[in-house]
């Protein structure tokens, strides 16, 4: 487990990270344009759906493969609920549904990065984990929504008295048009646009654009980690003043819980150990760029200051730091 | 030369997120003109770096006469009771319209 953690922590990109959050905490002036960072976000989701397509058009979606996207699904189901029960009861409900959806749903980065090191050590995982990365966005923010107007009807019922009158033009904002804006999420649609088109070039179109998703792949990981670094390390000296101690705790213990039920199911259901540590750190890992922007329009009572910071300035880093390697050291130790 | 106008700039600070929303809001009181700019900062909601696409925000600015910026300024009043992270502010502003007025009945046209 040291091993495995001492060389993930020497990996560049990772080390890149690190230089990136130590600059950030520093509030050094480094810069990096916008435009250049959401084009690195755009490019890792175009080379990992491109990756992910091409490994389904030769593996196929096997049965292990079905259970793996079941088994995240009900991941993604399992934690919104379980997180929303326990926070509610400490923190605002709002606050709590907002949590729930970021926790529930994943961090693109981090199973990019969770890939790199599994690639790096020689095992193998499946495609269908990257179909299974794109369908565990969706049920948290489902249930964010229903959880946050479950909430709102209990309040109007209580305040009703002093309810605002809305103006004629002014309507309330329906599921549908909450779903309309999570599902065309542009990030999530170059997603899966890419994973399509992955698929239907197969072989030959992988092997065309193999300078594009393998050659430069990890040195725009290790860019991205620096720009992400920068941003963690800004959001902690920003941000930090505003969590109280249960979310620092529930910012650095579900991770690993989530991480041991995914390994447990995956352990169930067959998974290779690829797989399983993958589902782990989907299960683990929290949204910060879909769910919270999705949250922002969907659950505006609550407050971005703390969903966000905890997704980002907290489990990311812990994620990318300890978690890759403590969730593959748990599955080493446990698969045969 | 045209004819100066008085009109009302009202500047709005929001998430990027919410563009699409507060756009549709000023279309339902017929406004169909604006300006957006990529911005970032920081307040209560924390840091907006601008980097990521959940972590920026935009000004927009839209002309308009008094009656309408009456309505708009309701709506964002509406927008804020709900908890959506919006700034409003206008200023008095006298503008050269692209639009010549119509001239009255009588009255020459000059160049």
């Amino acid at each position: 487990m040291i091993g495995s953690a001492a060389s993930n922590l020497l990996d560049p990109a990772v080390l890149f990270f690190v230089l990136g959050a130590g600059i950030g905490l520093l509030r050094s002036n480094l810069e990096i344009p916008s435009a250049l960072a959401r084009f690195l976000t755009l490019y890792l989701l175009i080379a990992l759906g491109l990756k992910g397509g091409a490994a389904l058009s030769t593996g196929g979606l096997p049965a292990e493969g079905i259970l793996a996207i079941g088994a995240a699904m009900g991941m993604a189901t399992f934690v919104p609920a379980y997180a929303f029960y326990l926070l509610s009861r400490r923190i605002d409900p709002f606050d709590s549904a907002a949590i729930a959806a970021t926790y529930g749903s994943v961090s693109a980065v981090t199973f990019i990065t969770a890939q790199q090191f599994l690639t790096a050590r020689d095992v193998d995982f499946g495609g269908y984990m990257t179909v299974a990365m794109v369908l565990m966005e969706t049920p948290a923010i489902i249930m964010a929504v229903f959880l946050a107007t479950m909430v709102r009807s209990r309040q109007a019922v209580a305040k009703a008295a002093s309810a605002p009158e809305y103006d004629e033009a002014f309507e309330p904002l329906s599921t549908r048009e909450v779903l309309r804006e999570a599902l065309t999420d542009g990030a999530q649609l170059v997603l899966i646009g890419s994973l399509v088109i992955g698929y239907l070039a197969g072989t030959e179109g992988k092997e065309e654009l193999l300078p594009f998703t393998s050659g430069i792949f990890k040195g725009m990981l290790a860019f991205f980690l620096l720009e992400m670094g920068l941003l963690v390390g800004r959001q902690i000296s920003e941000g930090r003043a505003k969590l109280d101690k249960a979310l620092f705790a529930f910012s650095f213990l579900s991770p690993p819980v989530n991480a041991a039920i995914a390994l447990v199911l995956a352990y169930m259901i067959g998974l290779q150990v690829g797989d399983a540590v993958l589902l782990a750190i989907l299960a683990s890992s929290a949204s910060y760029i879909v769910v919270p922007a999705v949250v922002r329009y969907a659950i505006p009572e609550a407050r971005p200051g703390v969903y966000f910071t905890m997704a980002l300035g907290l489990t990311f880093p812990f994620n990318i730091l300890i978690g890759i390697p403590l969730y593959f050291a748990a599955a080493e130790y446990v698969w045969p | 030369m045209r004819e100066i106008e008085n009109k009302k700039l009202l500047t709005i600070i929001a998430p990027g997120e919410l563009q699409r929303m507060v756009v549709e809001q000023l279309k339902k009181r017929g406004i169909g003109g604006y300006t957006v700019v990529a911005a970032s900062g920081a307040g209560t909601s924390g840091l907006r770096s601008g980097m990521l696409v959940s972590d920026s925000s935009v000004i927009l600015y839209v002309i308009m006469s008094e009656e309408r910026l009456r309505e708009v300024l309701v709506d964002m009043d509406q927008f804020m009771s709900r908890g959506y992270r919006v700034k409003a502010f206008y200023q008095d502003i006298s503008i050269l319209p692209r639009k010549e007025a119509k001239p009255k009945s009588g009255e020459a046209v000059t160049d």
